[in-house]
């Protein structure tokens, strides 16, 4: 009953806060929703993370890897909440933008508990389209520009995973004589299915989801539509958004595994990894503008997920599913500091933003530390997960491709470095002057740095439990 | 032997709109496509008599064949830009490289499912090449309302292939599908009606701005 709840509570806040014109006011609307829907599905996380699988109303189905995926949207979108209520905090007419961000996060949540794919594609197609104004949110050429591409590139994605959702079907149909889109039936059947239509439609569905999910070569819309979203609709996009997608993509591999094994579906999401860590790699040595320097970031970091399922094993899945946490975290961190830092010195432009320690000590302190999190410098928790992911890869026998992955994060610790003290020191420019920096977000700041240190020097039980159940969900574990 | 007629009769009208260089010939082919589906999904709603089929069908004349067209035309009508598509590769290269892609789909298929009957592989084959089609549409014509009918074409072949498969897929998912497909255009339609204010054109191809 608890997901009900969680979509009631979304649509209400949504409808609410469309009327109303205050910015402030629309915000706490908005975060009041969050929040609620965060908690009933939090709850429901503890109820089956587990690993006991409930199916509600026959239509939504949840279970230990739904349980950690809805995890992760909650603290996604309660965190981003409350960061927007401070960024639109002087601007008037924010009813449309608390509307879609309530749709948005509706969308999201429905993908991870829908039980059938064809939904769970309409669920992803809707999660692009409401975001799409989002993206375009500030209407000058740049931002239309950036949404007209995210929409397109996206839809075209997407519409190549249907397809190979209708071989799902058409496999499922002929050779188990299933005529539903369920996913628990479709896995129950996962033996009988043709290996070689199972295999055409896995390109596809990899291609279509992947797209979503900003693996390169079809990562183009990405650094894009996150440089100029509003910034917390670049944390949400990056933290939660491109997950779901691979939650898509996850759906499906379990289904296939049965039939063509893990390796088919990994090969292919280690090819696209790989790529994924060199595009990023050169484009953030090259970067100048510091939104879309984090979103090359996010490819990256995408690229790393892909290699943890390449290198495959409870120890590669594991480290993929803890990487897909820890970005989360760090990535909304990373995106909310150089917002405040963004805000205040009116530019995206790297070479423009100098000294900010002295303008802005608390954002920029979170936003060097953030830096090393994201780069995966020890004891942040992103080493830890990077560190299984590399480990399952050496032990796998993949020395080749897991000392590409070294390679590529010496070089991207290196841009990173040199482009943060860049920002982070110099002399700061002689018209700014230190101002007062906003209480709540500070502490926002603070207590996502601690949790980034302490899931990098202890794993909670309850995060083990979410990550094991999950993993236990793909491996097909009882 | 009339449904595989018009199956071809959907090949051809995509191979239609790739020979298009207006933009208005663009929509009366997929006009003509979509009018096409609807007459395949019809006859198989009457052999079958499903009530979901017929609603199936009904909703897909009144998006596809009525609304997406009228709202299209509307938009041409309002933005006033010349109903040249502009084209990156001209007429004869673009018909050359649409049967590539129709050579490909027929290879795909029939590696991928040789066990398939040959009825439903034929029209699994249409449908890939159609979506391919619209694909190539989106990628090497210039107006932005190209990118939006190659959309809608993509689509129609993603509809094909559920529907050549016995009995379809299921009907609430091919429901949700043309509501999201009918979104999605009215969505894209604002924004080429926002880029066409701010920039004066639509031409994709000068929009790039955003790079690196």
């Amino acid at each position: 009953m608890e997901i009900v709840i969680v979509f009631i509570a979304l649509l209400l806040s949504g409808g609410v806060s469309f009327f109303i014109k205050n910015g402030k006011k629309g915000g706490m609307i908005t975060l009041g929703g969050q929040i609620v829907a965060g908690i009933f599905s939090l709850l429901l996380c503890a109820r089956t993370s587990g690993g006991t699988a409930l199916a509600v109303l026959n239509f939504f189905y949840v279970d230990g890897l739904t349980a950690f995926f809805l995890f992760l949207i909650s603290i996604s979108s309660m965190a981003t909440a409350f960061y927007s209520l401070w960024y639109f905090k002087d601007d008037e007419n924010t009813g449309f933008y608390n509307f879609l961000f309530n749709i948005f996060v509706f969308s999201m949540y429905f993908v991870v508990t829908v039980n059938n794919l064809g939904m769970m594609w309409m669920a992803v197609e809707i999660t692009t389209l409401s975001s799409a104004f989002l993206v375009g949110y500030r209407n000058n050429k740049t931002a239309v520009e950036a949404a007209w591409k995210y929409v397109i590139i996206c839809s075209v994605g997407i519409t190549l995973a249907l397809f190979g959702i209708i071989l799902f079907y058409y496999t499922g149909l002929t050779q188990a004589g299933i005529k539903s889109l369920n996913w628990t039936q479709l896995n129950a059947a996962g033996n009988f299915l043709d290996p070689m239509v199972v295999k055409a439609a896995l390109i596809f569905i990899i291609v279509g989801f992947g797209t979503k999910a900003g693996l390169a070569p079809m990562h183009n819309w990405l650094p894009d539509a996150h440089s100029q979203a509003p910034t917390p609709i670049s944390a949400l996009l990056s933290g939660a958004l491109l997950k779901v997608s691979l939650y898509a993509i996850i759906r499906f591999m379990i289904i296939s595994s049965k039939s063509v094994g893990f390796s088919f579906c990994g090969n292919i999401l280690g090819l696209f990894g790989i790529i994924s860590l060199a595009v990023a790699a050169f484009f953030m040595l090259v970067q100048k503008d510091i939104k879309r320097l984090l979103a090359y970031s996010s490819v990256e970091h995408m690229g790393i997920i892909s290699m943890g399922f390449y290198f495959g094993g409870k120890t590669g899945v594991f480290g993929a599913l803890f990487h897909t946490l820890n970005h989360a975290a760090a990535k909304s961190l990373m995106f909310f500091s150089s917002g405040v830092i963004i805000k205040k010195y009116g530019t995206n432009n790297m070479h423009q933003i100098k000294g900010a320690l002295e303008v802005l000590p608390f954002a920029a302190s979170a936003a060097f530390l953030g830096m090393f999190a994201v780069a995966g410098l020890p004891p942040f928790s992103i080493f830890m997960s990077e560190f299984t992911v590399l480990y399952a890869g050496f032990k796998g026998g993949f020395y080749f491709s897991s000392s590409a992955v070294l390679v590529f994060l010496a070089i991207i610790f290196g841009a990173l470095i040199y482009h943060f003290s860049g920002m982070i020191y110099g002399k700061k420019p002689s018209e700014m002057f230190r101002i007062k920096e906003s209480l709540g977000i500070t502490v926002l700041f603070g207590v996502m740095l601690i949790v980034l240190l302490a899931l990098g020097l202890h794993i909670p039980e309850f995060v083990n439990t979410l990550i094991d159940s999950a993993s236990n969900v793909i491996f097909g574990v009882e | 032997m009339h449904i595989e007629l018009m199956q071809y009769g959907v090949l051809l009208m995509a191979f239609a709109m790739v020979a298009a260089k207006r933009f208005s010939a663009l929509v009366t082919s997929f006009t003509i496509q979509s009018f096409l589906l609807f007459i395949l999904t019809l006859s198989e709603a009457i052999k079958t008599g499903s009530t979901q089929l017929y609603i199936l069908a009904v909703l897909i004349f009144a998006i596809k064949v009525i609304g997406i067209p009228v709202f299209l035309g509307r938009i041409t009508k309002k933005i006033k830009v010349p109903d040249e598509m502009g084209l990156y590769v001209n007429t004869t290269l673009s018909i050359i490289i649409a049967a590539l892609l129709s050579g490909i789909s027929y290879y795909f298929i029939r590696n991928f499912l040789p066990s398939m009957e040959k009825e439903a592989g034929i029209a699994l084959i249409i449908a890939l090449s159609v979506t391919l089609i619209g694909l190539f549409i989106m990628i090497f014509r210039i107006k932005a309302l190209a990118q939006v009918v190659g959309l809608l074409i993509m689509e129609n072949g993603i509809f094909l292939a559920g529907a050549s498969i016995t009995g379809g897929i299921p009907f609430f998912v091919e429901i949700a599908v043309s509501f999201d497909v009918f979104i999605a255009v009215m969505i894209l339609g604002v924004f080429v009606y926002r880029i066409n204010s701010l920039f004066t054109h639509i031409d994709v191809d000068k929009l790039n701005e955003l790079k690196g």
